[in-house]
């Protein structure tokens, strides 16, 4: 399913998988799937999470930030082919004990600027599944219950479906209608209301909301998460005022996150205050200039399959898709010649944090000033 | 330290040599993730300046095998070939060897098996490795399907406690163990040089065999030092002093004194019979086929490209055990390979190109196989240029002394 509706991988085309050693099972069949379906070659790239705390604890500054010139080479090698990732953080505290600003330094931003580069010029089909394992288990469940974690991924990915491929159709299409509902509103803002949540976020005149349904360049279709229950756009990289408090944890380069507060001024985050892992994200701000920017705003009400599990998943390809959420750094479906100041961000990181749920409201203010309330006890107010 | 990180200590000190401000370049299995985690950060702790682990999946690799079209068997993405590039910019590299599942490619189309190598990964690589401009080891990492193979139970801890024994883990200073060992080597190969030999002979039950010597190629042993003057050890374990023969110049029969693995199949009681250098006649009692197709694989896999001296003070042959890994058997006895020859050593032959290299004795191929053939009833002998018989090895002990 991943390889045939989510990256919908092509006949000819080269895979790229980008995936860890504790998710070798989950590779290798998606290796074989992808031969089955034609692929002409399949690459799998394991990182070694253990690899790089060794480079965070004991390597030089230097080795922090380095993209090796062949890894780029492979991400260039990516455009006009399909991607699978894998995402189930088997070890989701392994970098907890490091010098956070030093993990949060530790991003291949060479790298991650190629491959964004890409996804933004629409030269790639691809998508991200996770794969149950122990760890993410113990993390999710208290235990490391895999059979019940794999039921939890069996059910939010529609695998549990007679027919899942006609299942992700009728999904893909409930929310492209969203999508086409909120664009029809000509929408000049968004207002977030609950507790430690005060937030108005700007909305650009060719701000358009979409769906994980994507089509590359070329014209083919994919579906980028899996799960997806998000309809979601650009925002103005300018115009973001007030205060957000997260409403669930995030699982951000080995660590997690809780209790995130931010505090938001003409469009950047100036203030970061968290229960833990503060400064994993003040690391990630620093990044670099447009960093603490949004480049994502999205909507996702209760009927999501990920929220209706009521797990905390730890994992945001999941915890994106239980509720609302907001990301600083890139702004998805971005274009080569783009300018924050010009409203649309641009940057190396790009971290989905979520700000949704029952007690807040989100209400839509349109260019002509009439306020279309969105979201009420997390039933979605637009007719579908 | 336990005995993973000083295992990894012990390959990132004196197997690969790394330097502070080198890069290094680890390839491993999937299965040999712990071994390359603790090499990551024993070079980290030695001054790297990054480490670049890459890991294969047989697993992948079978999947290719299977269904991808015939050119692709054979292609090397070109990402691949930077990454090799970048080896050989004089930084240092380990590969990790050891199959974790020995027997997953068996039921395979074994042509296709034998193919599927990336071929400008491979040859950009041996390029550095011939330049010395890389400092390399490979180092073994134990496992189940491994050990299963070699004891015929998974006993994990004994594979371990038999590498941990080969490469000297046991000594309270291996790195001061390994220095000394490599001295010793080296020293081998000088009394080996200064015999200026013509031809050695190899003669025992079913051998009766000579191979002629290369003039300016001498013989090998222990490290090798790159061109930027780092002293590095290729193989984790070595016992051997090497050299490469003259491919034209081989004669007589060989029997093989040791089982030899050879891509999912054991050879037994290999024979062999060279005339005017070639291989004309092989034997076996299992495996025949499949020495028989690496023999036909180019022009040149038919001719020797090394002959290697080991006694029994090896720590290899001591254990008494086949480790169906050719990094460990050829350590065992005295081998020799048909196919490409190992010039590591060879000023005189820096630079030339296949053809030159033929052309001068020194053999060029795209298969070399080590089989072994030494023993305490082989008895080894050089015959100098001059014409005087020189004993080198009666009853698996070493005759030359400096």
């Amino acid at each position: 399913m991943a390889v045939r509706v989510g990256a919908n991988v092509g006949e000819g085309q080269v895979v790229f998988i980008g995936t860890q050693i504790e998710h070798a099972p989950l590779a290798r069949a998606l290796a074989r799937h992808a031969y089955a379906a034609g692929a002409r070659y399949v690459d799998v790239q394991y990182a070694d999470p253990h690899v790089r705390r060794a480079m965070i604890e004991l390597g030089p500054d230097e080795a922090l930030g380095h993209s090796p010139a062949w890894l780029i080479e492979r991400a260039q090698a990516m455009a006009g082919n399909a991607m699978l990732a894998t995402t189930g953080d088997p070890e989701p505290h392994l970098l907890a004990d490091l010098d956070g600003e030093r993990v949060g330094r530790a991003r291949q931003t060479d790298l991650a600027r190629t491959a964004l580069a890409l996804i933004t010029e629409r030269k790639l089909n691809w998508t991200g599944v996770a794969y149950p394992n122990e760890g993410w288990a113990r993390q999710v469940l208290g235990e490391p219950d895999v059979e019940r974690l794999w039921d939890a991924v069996a059910y939010c990915t529609r695998l549990d479906e007679d027919d899942p491929v006609e299942a992700w159709r009728v999904h893909m299409d409930r929310l492209g209608r969203r999508a086409e509902a909120l664009n029809a509103l000509g929408l000049d803002r968004l207002t977030y209301r609950g507790p430690g949540t005060e937030l108005e976020l700007g909305l650009l005149e060719r701000s358009r909301f979409g769906s994980a349904l994507f089509h590359t360049a070329a014209g083919r279709a994919y579906v980028a998460n899996m799960p997806t229950e998000e309809v979601f756009t650009t925002p103005d990289a300018r115009r973001a005022e007030g205060f957000v408090t997260s409403t669930k944890p995030l699982a951000v380069g080995g660590d997690v996150v809780e209790g995130l507060r931010m505090r938001f001024e003409g469009g950047r985050i100036v203030d970061v205050q968290a229960e833990r892992g503060a400064d994993v994200i003040r690391g990630q701000l620093e990044a670099d200039e447009n960093a603490s920017r949004l480049g994502e705003i999205a909507l996702v009400d209760g009927t999501s399959r990920v929220g209706r599990t009521g797990l905390t998943f730890f994992d945001t390809l999941y915890d994106e898709n239980a509720t609302c959420h907001i990301a600083y750094g890139a702004a998805v479906g971005g274009h080569e010649g783009d300018d924050p100041d010009d409203g649309i961000n641009v940057s190396t990181v790009h971290t989905d944090f979520m700000i949704g749920g029952p007690e807040v409201d989100v209400d839509g203010v349109t260019r002509d000033g009439r306020v279309v309330p969105l979201l009420r006890d997390d039933v979605w107010q637009l007719p579908e | 330290m336990d005995r993973l990180d000083r295992y990894a200590d012990l390959i990132v000190r004196v197997g690969a040599n790394v330097q502070p401000g080198q890069t290094l370049f680890v390839v491993s299995l999937v299965e040999h993730a712990e071994l390359a985690r603790a090499l990551a950060r024993a070079a980290y702790e030695a001054g790297a300046r990054y480490v670049d682990v890459r890991y294969g999946d047989q697993h992948v690799r079978r999947s290719m095998i299977e269904r991808a079209d015939d050119d692709v068997l054979t292609d090397t993405p070109e990402w691949l070939v930077t990454h090799a590039k970048a080896m050989g910019d004089g930084q240092a590299l380990v590969m990790i060897a050891g199959e974790a599942e020995p027997e997953l490619l068996a039921d395979l189309d074994q042509e296709r098996v034998g193919r599927a190598r990336p071929l400008a990964y491979l040859e950009t690589l041996n390029t550095a490795q011939l330049a010395r401009t890389v400092s390399w080891t490979i180092a073994a990492f134990p496992h189940e399907g491994w050990a299963t193979q070699v004891f015929g139970e998974p006993d994990v801890e004994r594979l371990w406690q038999a590498i941990a024994d080969t490469v000297r883990l046991d000594e309270p200073d291996p790195v001061a163990a390994w220095r000394e060992h490599d001295a010793r080597l080296q020293e081998r190969a000088r009394q080996l040089d200064a015999l200026d030999l013509d031809r050695v002979h190899f003669s025992g039950p079913g051998t009766d065999l000579t191979i002629g010597m290369l003039p300016g190629v001498s013989w090998s042993g222990g490290g090798i030092t790159t061109t930027a003057g780092v002293r590095h050890m290729p193989n984790m374990p070595t016992e051997e002093v090497f050299t490469s023969p003259d491919w034209r110049r081989t004669e007589g029969t060989v029997r093989s004194t040791r089982p030899l693995a050879l891509g999912g199949t054991v050879v037994h009681d290999l024979e062999l019979r060279f005339e005017g250098g070639k291989a004309v006649a092989v034997h076996a009692s299992t495996g025949e086929e499949a020495v028989r197709s690496q023999l036909q694989t180019d022009e040149f896999a038919n001719r020797l490209g090394e002959v290697a001296l080991v006694d029994s003070t090896s720590r290899v042959g001591r254990t008494g055990i086949t480790f169906f890994n050719t990094l460990f058997d050829e350590n065992a006895t005295c081998h020799i390979a048909y196919g490409t020859s190992v010039l590591f050593d060879a000023k005189e032959y820096e630079g030339l190109s296949p053809d030159e290299l033929r052309e001068r004795g020194a053999n060029v191929s795209n298969v070399h196989t080590d089989f072994m053939i030494g023993g305490p009833e082989v008895d080894v002998d050089g015959i100098a240029r001059g014409g005087e018989t020189i004993a080198i090895l009666r009853e698996d002990t070493w005759q030359l002394s400096s």
